[in-house]
């Protein structure tokens, strides 16, 4: 049964990965402007920073796709005097990637406020820049800190993809539910949803930490 | 002696707040020549020493490189990136090596030269083995910092500092955080240093380096320098009461 | 103003119906997910013979997102056991069940954080295994874990926006159907999500106060 349809269930977890990449790219990129809004010395910035990561760090990943999807476009209609709609591929992206960048603006920050002063003092002493120490002394040594931190928010932000079908992107439990409402057989359909879930999260998230420890233990020894 | 000292420090003062742990210091030091700065703990050698290569802002005073005021230029507070382009003047050691962990022995050393100066890869290279072999450490140029003793890592910091081509060289106590069979490897160094011609400023407990190795000592006492001249001067004929109980303290 | 008076506020009795059940899903996983997670632990350290079977259901429980567990429960269990027969307790069995699995990896580290020395101070005072682990090691790896402990609540508040999906009426089934009753998403979505975001906050705020305050009064260190 399942096998039957592999090449479209394959397409959908397709979908799940495109999904998780986009997302991953915004939580990242926004997780960490707002760790290092949330660090500022000037307190607007930092009332910003805690703002975005209280707000996305408690709010579930359902209810802010719906938002994005359903609220987010009239709004900015609105503002711009035209309607727009969102593709549900774009609500996803959106939606997961802020609710992400909130756990992972955290993440930054204890990793960034766990390098000691010294290695950034001595950054400045040979003359470098700010942003040059930031991306060649903090960031390589916060990147490698959080790594065990933020694998586990990729493994959660994965399994929050299976939730896009809800506003109908085509990912894997879209399709099953699809072939559940021609062949009404949801036994075989959901447990093999739940199993090749299981099987991709277990197997590449645990290759994932057995690298990354490797990679860490060079420098940790 | 030349006209210009390397480094002078003039009338330097500085506060935390209320609490004012530099109260106007000023020395030069000549090319050429090993300052040694002694005193208690907490009477502001370190905020001194990050003071001249600016990590603090002092609240008053100025420091001249080779005559160039560090702080500012005609009357005008110098933007964070021409201190930045002066910071390369001052090789700094700290207690703690601050060794970058992510980077080998190498890495370390070339990242600076070839990020800041913009050197090739492969001069830089040249130039990192140059500064390990000085400090005895070729053979660990590809190890990782964690994998290097205390007195290892804290030679690596030296050459990282050397590598930018210095006019003068800052230690802050270089040897305090190493178990002492680790100190030696490190002092000597320190003296091939001096012998090669380095100007330098060191902070240090290590009382046998003040007196053989360097040219002038300075006593700190409550952000003031409260005794200064030769080490044969200050070693063997203290004329502050301070001084000569401090000494008496530290020399065994 | 006047819309968020008509779909919000006028809305109330309705919102705050689906808040109550959500609050009631959520406590019944929350007590499923604690015993849950106790028991596979417990059975993982301390009953060799099944310690496999405990490794791969909490594996599982951790791996699988909550959606397809909830989708799973809802629709295959009743074929498999013929039971849970009402999609509420599909929807506390599948929200227990996923966190039961991240508990009992936070009990073990728990426990496995009791130094060794404690347990065989307990035993040289001739205390029977039972009463060391149940007045020695338990309460103080629960006082270490207090907070995962709360964190692991909220996540429960946040994944159970989903019974939705499956027809239970909690605050986000009732939002979604006024909108499609009025067709008017902004202001009832932003309220709905404002509504999310305050009380898990609360929850979170309060649930650290309380295990900050518990773990000060045990003399262990806040983290
Ligand atoms: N960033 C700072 N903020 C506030 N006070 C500081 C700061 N840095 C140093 N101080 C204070 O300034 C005084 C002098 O400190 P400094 O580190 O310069 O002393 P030191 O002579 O180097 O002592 P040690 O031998 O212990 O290294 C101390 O009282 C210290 O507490
Ligand atoms: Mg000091």
């Amino acid at each position: 049964m399942f096998w039957e349809y592999r090449l479209v269930l394959l397409r959908g977890l397709a979908f799940n990965a495109y999904v998780f990449l986009a997302a991953a790219a915004v939580a990242l990129s926004v997780g960490l402007i707002a760790a290092l809004l949330r660090i500022n010395r000037a307190w607007p910035f930092r009332w910003i920073g805690t703002l975005h990561v209280e707000v996305f760090r408690n709010a579930p990943d359902y209810i802010m796709v719906v938002w994005v999807h359903f609220v987010l476009p009239l709004l900015l209609g609105a503002a711009i005097g035209r309607r727009i709609e969102f593709h549900p591929f774009v609500s996803a992206v959106i939606a997961l990637g802020f609710v992400y960048s909130g756990y992972f603006a955290e993440t930054f920050r204890a990793g960034i406020q766990s390098i000691p002063l010294g290695h950034i003092e001595a950054g400045r002493s040979c003359g470098m820049s700010e942003f040059l120490i930031l991306r060649r002394v903090v960031l390589p040594q916060v990147v490698r800190r959080m790594l065990p931190e933020a694998i586990n928010q990729f493994v959660s932000l994965f399994k929050a993809t299976t939730i896009v079908s809800l506003i109908a992107v085509p990912d894997l439990m879209y399709q099953v539910s699809m072939v559940i409402q021609q062949e009404m057989k949801p036994l075989p359909l959901y447990t093999s949803a739940a199993l090749t879930y299981f099987a991709v999260i277990y197997v590449v998230a645990g290759l994932v930490r057995l690298l990354s420890e490797r990679w860490r233990n060079r420098i940790y020894a | 002696m030349d006209a210009i000292p390397a480094i002078r420090v003039v009338d330097i003062r500085k506060s935390f707040g209320t609490l004012e742990v530099l109260r106007g210091v000023s020395f030069d030091v000549h090319r050429g020549n090993v300052v040694s700065m002694i005193g208690a703990s907490g009477s502001g050698k370190s905020t001194l020493l990050r003071c001249i290569n600016r990590l603090e802002t002092p609240s008053a005073g100025e420091v001249y490189i080779d005559g160039e005021p560090m702080g500012a230029v005609e009357g005008r507070d110098r933007p964070l990136s021409e201190i930045n382009r002066m910071r390369r003047d001052l090789g700094m050691v700290f207690q703690q090596f601050n060794l970058w962990p992510h980077m080998t022995v190498l890495g370390n050393v070339i990242e600076a030269p070839i990020r800041v100066l913009g050197m090739s890869r492969k001069a830089a290279a040249a130039l990192g083995e140059e500064c390990l072999a000085r400090v005895y450490l070729s053979e660990k140029a590809r190890e990782y910092p964690a994998r290097l003793s205390g007195g290892q890592q804290q030679r690596v910091a030296i050459a990282r500092a050397l590598a930018m081509r210095p006019k003068a060289m800052l230690f802050d106590e270089p040897t305090s955080s190493l178990d002492p069979e680790l100190t030696d490897e490190v002092l000597t160094v320190m003296r091939e240093l001096a012998k090669a011609g380095t100007t330098m400023i060191v902070v240090t407990h290590e009382m046998g380096f003040a007196r053989d190795v360097s040219h002038r000592v300075l006593f700190l006492h409550n952000g003031q320098i409260e005794e200064e001249g030769s080490p044969a001067q200050v070693f063997g004929n203290p004329k502050s009461d301070r001084c000569r109980q401090f000494l008496s303290k530290h020399l065994q | 103003m006047g819309n968020w008076e008509r779909l919000v506020w006028n809305q109330r009795g309705v919102l705050l119906q689906g808040l109550m059940v959500t609050v009631e899903v959520c406590l019944i996983a929350f007590v499923l997910a604690v015993l849950g997670g106790l028991a596979l632990c417990l059975v993982r350290m301390y009953m060799r013979p099944l310690k496999p079977l405990a490794v791969l259901l909490t594996e599982f429980f951790r791996a699988t997102p909550i959606f397809v567990q909830l989708m799973w429960v809802t629709y295959v269990w009743p074929e498999i056991f013929g039971w849970p027969n009402s999609f509420f307790t599909a929807g506390w069995v599948a929200l227990g069940l996923q966190s039961s699995g991240y508990l009992a990896e936070t009990f073990r580290a728990g426990i496995e954080a009791v130094p060794r020395g404690h347990r065989e101070a307990g035993y040289s005072v001739g205390m029977s295994p039972v009463l060391v682990f149940g007045r020695i090691v338990l309460p103080q790896s629960l006082l270490t874990v207090a907070p995962s402990i709360v964190n692991q609540f909220t996540v429960i508040v946040k994944s159970s926006t989903l019974v939705s999906v499956i027809t239970v009426q909690d605050l986000m089934f009732q939002a979604l159907k006024l909108v499609n009753v009025w067709y008017e998403p902004i202001e009832i979505l932003t309220a709905t999500a404002g509504i999310y975001i305050g009380f898990i906050f609360l929850v979170s705020t309060a649930g650290k106060m309380l295990a900050d305050m518990l773990r000060q009064r045990y003399g262990l260190a806040a983290a």
